[in-house]
């Protein structure tokens, strides 16, 4: 029977369905036009990490390789992953056509050809080899202060420099753990990776706070809400964005060692590829890297070294300021809130100076120029820090120098730089004249870290000046005709002859 | 002409030629895009030769109409091409004679072109040039006489104000030779080169050397030096080359850009680098003294003026300068082909688009120097081209960005975008401007708004902490009034005489103050209230009879005749510091609420001298809508009336005897119901026996008829809610006004078609048969109801009239729904509709008076249905039981008392 007693319940239903639908139908729009993009959903989830305060009891950790030896008991797939992971290796291998540039000229080259961290030449200390102590003190393993280090050995692993905890666990010279560590106290307490534990290596290379990145320092450990907006106003640690893909692999690349932009942090793996209210804004994503506007300036808290004059070493100058000179290194400018150089750049390097080649020292040598230019669709326009130097080089076969620095017979200690040289050489195999100068060179770090607060990014006129005068962007140098604005966007100059005014239309 | 003149437009003619048709070649290039000129003086003879001025008209005359600019610019002629007899210009003071800075009064800078004729002179002609030259290009008054005629053809006569020099502090007068200071021309070089010297310009102004005024703006590109002797300038050869054109790496023409009306207009800063401080806050920025806009595309937070809560304040002064506008951007040109557009009522109906332009050559020749101007007001200058300009929503797609906004187009029609856009201004603008009294320096009192402390804007020990325009109907050139932000400076002054005139400020210096500069005796007395010698700013202002007296004594000795003291409103329009959508006015609230943004009062002034209301200035556009009133401390300030302005907000207009009566009904009801059912509850604790007839279950509703009658409860209750908080959002101030509007609209439709369908099934049921009182002994049968509700229910007597599913109401039920589903219900709906629907059929909602009158009516019924809804609850509890009737709304059956007599069948 239709109108039965209990049908009151069909009746409460339809009513109800009167008002919700209708309401619903006003509701849901109004609700879908303030959503926006929502970056922390993207965050990954970081495993919790078990407790290892009740084990090792009884251990007596002696050396790193003990620690080590135990961590693989448990984990056993870590020390296979740690094996092949940069941090260890050091190492990347590249077919001979793989690497970009023109290398007809280098001298001895191999096929295939090594690059890495232990194998490129950079224009701080210049090379890893045969200076390993200084260096490796900063390597992810235990021991290597020779040729003879093996890679194979996966107790020379060090797995505390990144899971310690207790930020009381510091590395010595060749890797291994300084004497005051208490490898037992360190290992109970490990855990998951925190920006201490990158920043002890990250945050100071070059050797010292704020060298070498211009966007990475310890002000980056508790960073203050502007200085970096996920690390400081997000508390994000390193791992949110360089994540971990199995297999201790992580996401991450720089150009000042790696030829290619494999496994590169993107900002769109958390923010859409269109994340301005402002669709003017939005156009330029497809020409402008995120970092461009969002970083307006790098160093903003420790100042960066960016000129480093190695010819000046080796002198008693009555200067005590290790940021303006030392004399087993020479001289040095150091700046703060610097506001990077811009240049196309498709995320690979375009580049490279590999060990032993030939190069013209009339000119500064920039030994890893970013890749592409305006016509590659894949190039944005980008923030680096340039590090410009002057190193030695061999004035009769014009190839850059490896000086033996570090250890007995390096010229730290004797300041001899004929015999630091001839050391450096005969350890690359590399000929040496005798005859020796200081070239000029240049090096880009891609500035991507330290992203102000949103209200602090770039407003149109910093690049678009009125009046055509002289703001951030060099147009021209850039390979505009003129303010894109006036002239039109690149890919109306490169489509049409005469595309003055086209940026208006 | 000469030869030099001839090669002079090949060549320039032949290199605007290279300059157009290889544009971007030529863009390309090193160096100038303006062809190399010759400067040439007065006579056309090339100053290297003369060494005389360089004449701007002869120079650029070559190649353009300069004449034809000067002729037709408002910005030259400053009103002197169309003078007014004595008091009948458009800003209606009695001593005004023109729209411009030359014979319109300025309070501010407080000095009066003296007309012809005057008995105490303020100013001639070269005494305007001097004062009035810094923010005047030249050309205009400064060239040509008040009737038209060259300033250096027309007679000399002691005491015309055109060939006179006046000083009012001795009332002597000297002759002025035209000829021999020479005249100012319009000046090319102060708009068309990007760094002109305006400093020297100025100082060649103020010694009166009005013809090397020009050229003094070229000193700094090493063209020019100053002259040994200290007059004027010569001209380096090294510049200039072997034909004696200025060599083309030195040629400094330009397109005017945004620093070059800067000079004059207010702090314009182009330079994104360069930090705004204290210095740029210069006295001779006159728009940004007066309304606080400050053009640049910089952050506010990145400005060095102590800003309160600067950090947070992340946009910039000016959204436009931010996104690389320039000034001429808007105001350009009027016959410049890039904008040149004729107005709609020049333009046939099939077109919407001109497509002819005038050719580029002519308007290099001919460039018409009037700019395209917003919706100005006949008592300004460049009246003529008013409205030329683009308006916002020229530019901007206003509908389809403001979708998150309820009611657009309503809102577009009442608001300017300014209204929102320019949510508050950040830097200083007058507020009050006293020449009653002087300070010791011999100037008025200038207070400023939006700042904190003494009010001193350039003490950065005040706070900056800027301050919300009012906002102020405006009449737009489409004819409608739309809210417009406003500042507002308000300035007392002496007056004398018949026809009136302000007193001179030398004569007002001597009335203030002694032969030695200090305070005469006399003002001292009656001013200084401490004695302590000194005068503080309480002091010194005009707060009582004495102090008026004091003065007016001093004055009259001076043969000022009958002084007294005037005040009068000058209101600003503001236009820029415009905000981007992240700061614009977005909540609802801020207008829709007892602390409305319309109707928030500006302050005018700290006290009012001499107790005199001040008056408007007439012919600014503004429509006055709202009221002075005194503040506690004798503050004046003027309150927007948005009744007075023919508007009503919701939320924050209400007419306060329609809310007190719908108020009082419904207490009443309340009382009522309170009374009955106390009694009831009395009548059945103290045992008054209930009738216990003979009960039946009656399927008394149908499924239709109770889905209706639930719908239309639950869509009046949610409307009365919906409405109380639309009605008053103060008092709900977690609740989301802007989300309240849609939801209102959508229940209110919701009622609609309810009522709609059940007017549809009682009428094809027959149904309605029951909603229909029997006429036939009605009044008897309602007074017998009315019996029972007032006697019979305590007695425990039986209902007087038997329910069943044919007759559901008694005849008092019949008269209330007969009521409330014909005529309130009706009503309302109809009400909501045409105020749901003002902008969609604004004539329609007009027509019945607008909202100013649907409104309260649509609360009016709003109260009834509440008070309804109270009574219909209590009265369906008096059933054979309380619940009844409700159970029976329910379920559809009710338990029903049988009566004897009455043989009612059941439908089961």
């Amino acid at each position: 029977m239709l109108y039965g007693k209990k049908n009151w319940i069909i009746g409460v239903l339809v009513t109800l369905a009167i008002f919700i639908i209708p309401l619903a139908l006003v509701a849901v729009p109004r609700v879908q036009s303030r959503q926006i993009d929502n970056p922390r959903a993207h965050l990954p989830k970081h495993p919790v990490p078990a407790d290892h305060s009740g084990f090792f009891e009884n251990a007596d950790f002696k050396t790193g390789q003990d620690v080590t030896k135990a961590c693989l008991e448990c984990h056993p797939e870590a020390g296979e992953g740690m094996k092949h992971n940069n941090h260890f290796t050091w190492t990347h291998t590249y077919s001979r056509d793989e690497v970009p540039g023109i290398h007809d000229n280098v001298l001895g080259l191999k096929d295939p050809v090594l690059t890495g961290k232990a194998h490129v030449i950079n224009n701080f200390c210049i090379t890893i080899k045969p200076n390993w102590p200084a260096c490796t003190a900063c390597h992810a393993g235990y021991g290597w202060k020779d040729e003879t280090f093996d890679f194979s050995n996966e107790e020379n692993i060090d797995c505390l420099a990144c899971h310690d905890t207790t930020g009381l666990y510091v590395k010595a010279k060749s890797g291994v753990p300084a004497k005051s560590v208490n490898l037992v106290d360190v290992a109970k307490h490990v855990g998951n990776p925190t920006r201490l534990n990158c920043g002890a290596c990250h945050f100071r290379g070059g050797g010292g706070d704020a060298v070498k990145h211009g966007d990475l320092d310890n002000s980056l450990i508790n960073p203050p809400d502007d200085l970096d907006v996920h690390m400081g106003k997000n508390n994000m640690v390193c791992t949110d964005c360089h994540r971990y893909k199995g297999d201790h692999v992580f996401k991450g690349r720089s150009i000042s060692v790696s030829l290619d932009d494999a496994n590169q942090v993107h900002c769109t793996d958390c923010h859409s590829e269109r994340p301005h209210a402002d669709d003017r804004i939005n156009l330029h994503t497809k020409t402008v890297a995120c970092q461009t506007c969002h970083i307006p300036a790098f160093a903003r808290k420790e100042a960066t070294k960016v000129f480093w004059d190695w010819s000046q070493a080796g002198q008693d100058l009555p200067i005590h300021n290790p940021h303006v000179y030392l004399k087993i290194k020479g001289r040095f400018v150091y700046k703060r809130n610097v506001i990077p150089d811009y240049a196309w750049y498709n995320g690979k390097v375009g580049d490279r100076y590999l060990i032993g080649d030939r190069f013209d020292p009339s000119k500064e040598l920039v030994l890893n120029p970013p890749g592409g230019d305006i016509n590659d669709p894949n190039a944005k326009i980008f923030p680096f820090k340039i590090h410009h130097a002057t190193q030695p080089y061999d004035k009769k076969y014009n190839i850059l120098l490896t000086p033996h620095t570090y250890g007995p017979g390096g010229y730290w200690s004797e300041f001899d730089w004929d015999k630091a040289l001839r050391d450096g050489a005969e350890a690359f195999g590399l000929p040496y004249s005798g005859n020796y100068g200081f070239a000029r060179t240049a090096m880009y770090w891609p500035i991507t870290h330290m992203v102000a607060p949103a209200d602090q990014a770039l407003q149109c006129i910093e690049c678009h000046t009125p009046d055509g005068s002289p703001g951030r962007l060099d147009w021209k140098a850039l390979g505009y005709p003129g303010d894109p604005m006036i002239y039109g966007s690149r890919q109306a100059t490169s489509e049409t002859a005469n595309a003055t005014m086209g940026g208006l239309q | 002409m000469q030869l030099g003149f001839k090669r002079f437009l090949i060549l320039a003619l032949l290199a605007a030629l290279v300059g157009f048709v290889v544009q971007g070649a030529a863009l390309a290039q090193k160096g100038p895009l303006h062809p190399p000129i010759f400067l040439l003086d007065e006579d056309g003879n090339n100053v290297l030769d003369t060494g005389r001025p360089v004449s701007t008209l002869q120079t650029c005359g070559g190649c353009h109409e300069t004449d034809l600019i000067d002729a037709h610019s408002f910005h030259s002629q400053q009103g002197r091409e169309h003078l007014y007899p004595l008091g009948k210009a458009p800003s209606g003071r009695p001593w005004d004679f023109s729209q411009g800075l030359f014979g319109k009064w300025d309070p501010i800078m407080y000095r009066y072109l003296s007309p012809a004729g005057d008995r105490l002179k303020d100013m001639g002609t070269p005494d305007w040039v001097k004062i009035f030259g810094p923010y005047h290009p030249g050309g205009g008054p400064a060239m040509t006489s008040r009737s038209g005629q060259p300033l250096k053809d027309i007679p000399m006569t002691l005491g015309d104000p055109e060939t006179t020099s006046f000083d009012p502090a001795t009332n002597e007068s000297h002759l002025w030779d035209w000829n021999q200071s020479g005249v100012v021309e319009m000046n090319c070089f102060l708009c068309h080169m990007s760094d002109p010297n305006n400093e020297a310009r100025i100082h060649a102004l103020r010694k009166g050397e009005f013809a090397w005024a020009n050229t003094a703006t070229l000193l700094g590109t090493g063209i020019v030096h100053p002259k040994e002797n200290g007059v004027g300038y010569e001209y380096n050869r090294n510049m200039f080359d072997g034909e004696g054109h200025v060599k083309h790496e030195n040629t400094f023409v330009k397109a005017a850009s945004s620093k070059n009306c800067g000079l004059c207009h207010g702090e314009v800063q182009t330079e994104i680098s360069k930090t705004l401080t204290y210095k740029d806050l210069d006295e001779r920025d006159r728009v940004t003294m007066r309304t606080g806009q400050i053009l640049s595309g910089q952050r506010i937070s990145d400005s060095a003026l102590n800003i309160k809560g600067k950090s947070t304040l992340n946009r910039s002064w000016d959204v436009h300068l931010e996104r690389n506008l320039q000034c001429t951007d808007c105001h350009y040109a009027i016959n410049n082909p890039a904008y040149y557009e004729p107005p709609e009522e020049l333009r046939p109906d099939y077109l919407t688009f001109e497509p002819r332009r005038p050719d580029i050559a002519d308007y290099l020749a001919r460039p018409i120097h009037q700019f395209a101007r917003g919706p100005v007001t006949e008592q300004e200058v460049g009246s003529g081209v008013a409205a030329t300009m683009q308006r916002c929503e020229s530019c901007h797609n206003y509908k389809d960005t403001h979708n998150w906004l309820p009611y657009v187009a309503r809102h577009g029609s009442k608001l300017s975008c300014e209204a929102c856009h320019v949510p508050k201004l950040y830097a200083p603008a007058i507020e009050q401007n006293d020449w009653t009294v002087l300070t010791k320096d011999g100037r008025g009192v200038m207070t400023y708004r939006g700042v904190e402390g003494d009010g001193n804007p350039k003490n950065p020990y005040n706070l900056i902490d800027g301050y919300n325009p009012i906002l102020l109907p405006h009449q737009d050139p489409d004819g409608v009034s739309r809210l417009l932000p406003y500042n507002f400076i308000t300035s007392w002054y002496w007056v004398y005489g018949d026809p009136p005139r302000p007193v001179r400020q030398a004569d007002l210096q001597k009335a203030y103050f002694d032969e030695q500069g200090e305070y005469r005796p006399e003002i001292m007395q009656v001013f200084d209230a401490n004695g302590d010698g000194e005068l503080s700013a309480e002091e010194l202002r005009i707060d009582s009879e004495e102090k008026e007296y004091a003065v007016r004594v001093q004055l009259t000795a001076l043969g000022v005749d009958s002084p007294r003291i005037y005040g009068e409103v000058m209101p600003l329009p503001l236009a820029h510091n415009v905000a981007g959508s992240g700061y614009a006015t977005r909540d609802c609230k801020a207008c829709h609420s007892d602390k409305s943004r319309v109707s928030q009062p500006l302050k005018l002034a700290r006290y009012t001298p001499g107790g005199v209301m001040p008056e408007f200035v007439s012919g600014a556009g503004l429509e006055p809508t709202g009221d002075f009133i005194q503040g506690e401390h004798g503050e004046l300030y003027y309150r927007p009336s948005t009744v007075k302005a023919g508007l009503y907000l919701p939320g924050h207009d209400r007419v306060k005897w329609v809310d007190w009566l719908g108020f009082l009904m419904l207490v009443g009801v309340f009382l009522g119901v309170f009374i009955h059912g106390g009694l009831r509850v009395y009548a059945a604790a103290h045992g008054v026996a209930t009738h216990h007839g003979r009960t039946r279950k009656v399927y008394m509703y149908t499924f239709y008829e109770r889905l209706w009658h639930w719908t239309q409860a639950i869509a009046i209750i949610l409307l009365i809610l919906t409405g109380i908080v639309i009605h008053r959002p103060d008092m709900f101030g977690g609740v989301d006004f802007g989300a309240m509007v849609p939801v209102h609209n959508v229940l209110g439709f919701l009622l609609l078609f309810n009522a709609f369908f059940a007017l549809f099934y009682f009428l094809a049921g027959e149904r309605i048969q029951q909603f229909l009182p029997e006429p036939k002994g009605f009044f008897y049968q309602a007074i017998q109801q009315a019996m029972y509700y007032a006697r019979g229910i305590f007695r425990g007597e039986p209902h007087p009239f038997e329910k069943d599913e044919r007759h559901k109401m008694n005849p008092l039920q019949q008269a209330t729904y007969l009521v409330i589903l014909n005529i309130l219900l009706p009503l309302q709906i109809l009400t909501g509709i045409l105020i749901w629907g003002a902008q969609r059929w604004p004539t329609l909602s007009n027509a019945l008076g607008g909202l100013q009158y649907l409104a309260p009516f649509h609360t009016f019924i709003a109260w009834t249905f509440a008070a309804f809804v109270i009574m219909h609850m209590y009265l369906a509890t008096t059933g054979h039981t309380p619940t009844a009737a409700l159970e029976g709304m329910i379920t559809g059956w009710e338990e029903v008392e049988v009566e004897n007599g009455h043989d009612a069948t059941t439908i089961a």
